[in-house]
């Protein structure tokens, strides 16, 4: 027994106080390690964060995006609570963002029908409007990011409607009446009626009335020329449709003030 | 007084000659020129038969054929008659134009088409001492009548003649003053029928 206290005292009191930190560092690790649980103090407060939040989206006062939203309520309910009042709040919330969810997915498919039909509009442009206001719209369209393969191709088809006006307006009249002629007929022979009528107004823009003058020459010899009996710009593009032949090219026109053509002479071909 | 008549004469003479001379000046139409108003007169006759099958079509619109029949209509004189014929018949019934081509349009059968072919001077263009060009121009139809459910029900092939009629006529466009050939078709006058 001496001999042990001997030994005691012959230990250097820094060794001691080494040995006892080492000794509470092993049963400080080993503790957390076993239990793996929080504290009662500490569980209480998570729990009372997680029904704040699943408060706030439950009433749907929550301001962060759904997706957001969603990934808050995947990790409360990872956590294992098991805590009845807590689960019961899960499924309120996710049924709550499903509808959510819903609702969001049918406003964007309204969103997409009314840009599908806003697009279509601006592909007949009922509106006669310019290559620059379609821009403007188109622009705006673009903006929203639809992500829609049908949006994309309609704004594919109007982006070549715009780049078309623009490139119109370096065609020469003479050619721009003739392609529409011809264009009518073959859409006529084809029997599209809707493209029949779409060129049909189009062209008329071209011209200061319906009932623009045009002259058919069907023979020209010195100073006497010989026509055909006058029509109007409406009838010839009626005529040109019933026929589904367009017999006539441009032989001179006669522009009014607005330089849209008022007589409108053509010749056989 | 003398002399307020020897004005009037002047006018008169001067009326009388241009007058003359304007007749003249289409008397001796070139052939080029000729050749141009019988392809006219010949064009008119084509422009008929597409009228006539849209009116025939049982798919063109009521609006549509209305329309149509007004435009061909427009291609004749006034009191021309169409005849028509049938393999069951032997006697040739004639129509106004438009009740021709109301009748037309509601034939009764599902589909029918109608062709025009050989469409070609059976008689020149002559000038008339009006100034009048008369001609005929004789053309064959081929006619069929389609059942739903038995297919071709009638067929016949007609063949007809068209008198045409072509006088040049002046209009002050814009200030110009046009001369244009105004071509009426007369009575279309059934020539044989067969199948």
């Amino acid at each position: 027994m001496t001999g042990i206290i001997q030994k005691i005292k012959s230990l250097q009191w820094q060794h001691f106080v080494f040995i006892l930190m080492i000794v509470a560092v092993a049963i400080g690790s080993d503790g957390c390690k076993t239990t793996g649980k929080m504290s009662k103090k500490e569980r209480k407060a998570q729990i009372e964060l997680a029904k704040s939040q699943l408060t706030e989206i439950i009433n749907g006062t929550c301001t962060r995006p759904l997706e957001a939203q969603e990934r808050t309520v995947n990790e409360i309910a990872n956590k294992h609570f098991k805590d009845p009042e807590l689960d019961k709040m899960i499924e309120d919330a996710r049924q709550v963002l499903k509808k959510a969810f819903a609702e969001k997915e049918k406003q964007k498919q309204e969103q997409i029908d009314a840009t599908r039909a806003e697009l279509l509009d601006m592909l007949l442009n009922k509106d006669d409007k310019s290559a620059d206001e379609l821009e403007a719209e188109l622009a705006k369209i673009k903006a929203m990011n639809l992500g829609n393969k049908d949006i994309n191709d309609l704004i594919s088809k109007v982006e070549q409607k715009i780049d078309g006006m623009r490139n119109k307006k370096n065609v020469p009249l003479k050619n721009q009446i003739e392609n529409a002629f011809q264009g009518i007929a073959d859409a006529s022979r084809s029997g599209n009626a809707s493209q029949v009528m779409s060129l049909t107004r189009n062209t008329l823009q071209l011209f200061s009335s319906e009932d623009a003058t045009v002259l058919i020459i069907i023979s020209k010899e010195g100073s006497i020329v010989d026509y055909d009996k006058p029509t109007t710009i409406k009838r010839y593009l009626e005529f040109v449709r019933d026929q589904k032949a367009s017999r006539n090219e441009v032989d001179t026109y006669q522009l009014d003030r607005e330089g849209k053509i008022k007589e409108l002479d053509l010749i056989k071909k | 007084m003398k002399r307020r008549i020897s004005s009037i004469g002047l006018i008169c003479l001067l009326i009388l000659t241009s007058g003359l001379f304007a007749q003249n000046k289409d008397e001796n139409i070139s052939p080029q020129r000729k050749q141009a108003i019988d392809s006219l007169a010949l064009e008119k006759v084509r422009d008929l038969s597409k009228y006539i099958s849209i009116i025939g079509n049982k798919s063109t619109p009521w609006s549509e054929s209305q329309r149509v029949i007004e435009r061909a209509v427009e291609l004749f004189m006034e009191n021309s008659e169409i005849g028509v014929s049938s393999l069951s018949k032997p006697d040739v019934a004639y129509f106004k134009v438009r009740e021709y081509f109301d009748r037309l349009m509601k034939l009764n059968y599902d589909r029918v088409t109608i062709d025009w072919y050989k469409i070609q001077y059976v008689s020149d263009l002559e000038r008339q001492p009006d100034g009048t060009y008369v001609g005929v121009i004789t053309i064959y139809q081929r006619f069929q009548g389609f059942d739903k459910e038995k297919g071709m029900i009638y067929e016949d092939t007609t063949k007809k003649d068209i008198t045409v009629y072509v006088k040049r006529k002046e209009t002050q466009i814009g200030g110009r003053l046009i001369g244009f050939w105004d071509v009426l078709l007369g009575d279309i006058r059934v020539k044989e029928t067969s199948k």
